[in-house]
């Protein structure tokens, strides 16, 4: 049983089966994937018993690379367990000035030993974009400068005027135009369009292409130039009872560790500005995988000068 | 953009050139011609680097972040490893070898789509440059073991390059061992999870894992022709991870 368990055919076996698994996953499944079913975690568990039972089989005699890097691989696996069983994962929606430690999954709510208190959130362009105003008459295109004040007249007789600008179109309480926020999530543009000797003021919106078509003899477009965002990130008070508070920044790329609990810029809400999507997480396993990242990369590399 | 694809052009010239010296110089059994053709791929190469240094300054960051800027990155670790190996086990045909899967690779190289937009926030991070260095130097020693490979199938001298694809297949099996691990470093800061089954993370454990398969039969005795055979079975995997993942199935690593 331990021979077959160490053996190499195993281990080929167990190579064409997880191979089958994974072409079937990316390419075919539609479904659930396979990596949550018992039987993959079974393939798993063989595969870390099969490598385990072949180095302890040769301890004695086997060079130290081959010992670290095996442990390693088997260290992984045990790590990767520890996740699939024991990894906690919740978002936290925040909204500026509030403060929460409730963090939600699809099913549940769970406070943490913390609370977080979104101070303000950012976000960042390359370069400032820029809005561009293109007027379509007659199969052929006109840009419009888009500057409150610039006016173009098209061939068929109409002027367009531009009255407003906005980054962030909103409406108040009481039917007021208001910028909602410094980022480009709504961007929108009014014109005062003279046709035929009547004037008319539109309003014309980038994230909705094709207004006021039927109305008027050509179409306008408002879109966005290198609107690409470089970041956006989170400034956060993390508050602990009986500890003093922590001010931190949370970015893509630059989480916030917190007494055993990650903290991530997931997501944030291009319709309300003042709104960031935390993920929080807690993984036991990933220092051990860590670990035995460690002993594989070192097996490797004194392999590698055998 | 004029400046870098001018010297890039010119190494895929030189490259060109070098093949075409090889191919006369085998024919026409002129050991001098090679020898041109091997100074060919090194001016091929420092016109690859100039090219690249320059693409990194227009930019303003690493060229690793589309296909295309990745690609070239790979072509430019194929070439110095060409030298090392060929130095280090005096066996000089890995050179020509070099040359056509270079040529090759240029030539998939001119067929992608070279727009370079700014890197997403999930790119901006340190971890790019390790990451996505050690996956290429990876895939640029598996093209080279599989190139060798399959022309020491053709000239039915695999017992004598034995030792030679085996130090290439270890040498990218290495790198990918790297390229691996600092993704699922970098991807547990930037996604919040150190693995997510992501077609790209699926397929490079499928790679690494039929690599450590050919390398495990080789142990078990299937060595020779059979092993070269091996070697080219796990480079269609490479290809499949590097070029398949991006275009058929969509993922994390969709960047395109």
């Amino acid at each position: 049983m331990l021979r077959y368990l160490s053996s190499l055919r195993l281990f080929f076996s167990l190579l064409a089966a997880l191979g089958a698994a994974f072409a079937y996953q990316t390419i075919f499944n539609k479904g659930a994937p396979v990596y949550g079913t018992g039987w993959f975690a079974a393939l798993g568990l063989l595969l870390a018993g099969n490598i385990a039972a072949c180095a302890l089989r040769r301890l004695r005699t086997a060079p130290l690379y081959f010992t670290l890097l095996h442990a390693g691989l088997v260290i992984i696996i045990a790590g990767a367990f520890t996740t699939r069983f024991y990894r906690f994962e919740a978002v936290l929606p925040l909204h500026a000035g509030e403060e929460s430690s409730l963090a939600q999954t699809d099913a549940a709510s769970y406070t943490l030993p913390f609370s977080v208190k979104l101070e303000d959130f950012r976000l960042e362009y390359y370069a400032e974009p820029q809005g561009v105003i293109t007027v379509e008459e007659g199969g052929r295109n006109y840009i419009l400068s888009s500057k409150e004040g610039a006016v173009i007249k098209t061939p068929g007789g109409a002027s367009l005027k531009v009255l407003r600008l906005l980054h962030d179109f909103g409406l108040t309480g009481k039917n007021e135009v208001v910028e909602k926020s410094p980022y480009w999530f709504n961007p929108a543009v009014q014109l005062e369009i003279g046709l035929g000797g009547k004037k008319k003021k539109l309003w014309f919106f980038g994230n909705f292409p094709g207004m006021h078509g039927q109305d008027l003899p050509f179409l306008v477009t408002y879109s966005l130039e290198q609107a690409e965002i470089k970041s956006f990130a989170s400034s956060v008070t993390v508050k602990r009872a009986g500890r003093p508070d922590v001010r931190a920044e949370i970015a893509v790329n630059k989480p916030l560790r917190m007494d055993g609990y990650t903290l991530y810029q997931t997501s944030y809400d291009p319709a309300d500005a003042t709104y960031s999507l935390l993920t929080v997480t807690r993984d036991r396993g990933l220092w051990v995988v860590y670990a035995g990242f460690v002993l594989l990369l070192t097996g490797v590399l004194l392999w590698l000068r055998k | 953009m004029a400046a870098q694809m001018n010297f890039i052009n010119v190494s895929f010239a030189f490259t060109l050139a070098a093949l075409a010296a090889f191919a006369a110089g085998y024919v026409l059994n002129l050991p001098r011609l090679a020898a041109g053709a091997d100074r060919a791929m090194g001016l091929a190469w420092l016109a690859l680097s100039a090219g690249l240094g320059l693409l990194w300054a227009s930019l303003g960051r690493p060229p690793l972040s589309n296909q295309y800027e990745s690609l070239l990155t790979l072509l430019w670790f194929i070439f110095p490893l060409a030298f090392y190996f060929g130095r280090k086990t005096g066996r000089r045909e890995i050179i020509p070898a070099a040359a056509l899967s270079a040529c090759l690779l240029f030539g998939a190289a001119a067929l992608l789509d070279r727009t370079a937009r700014p890197l997403m926030p999930a790119l901006r991070s340190n971890w790019l440059m390790i990451h996505v260095l050690s996956c290429m130097a990876a895939y640029a020693a598996f093209t080279l073991a599989a190139a060798a490979a399959l022309r020491a199938l053709l000239k039915k001298e695999t017992a004598a390059s034995e030792d030679f694809l085996l130090r290439l297949a270890k040498t990218g099996f290495a790198f990918l061992t790297l390229g691996i691990i600092t993704g699922s470093v970098w991807a547990e800061t930037a996604w919040g999870s150190w693995w997510s089954w992501d077609p790209k993370e699926t397929w490079s454990l499928l790679t690494w894992l039929a690599y450590a398969g050919a390398l495990h039969l080789r142990k078990k005795g299937i060595r020779g022709a059979r092993f070269g055979a091996s070697l080219l079975a796990c480079f269609a995997l490479v290809l499949f991870t590097y070029f398949g993942v991006n275009f058929l199935l969509s993922g994390m690593h969709s960047y395109n």
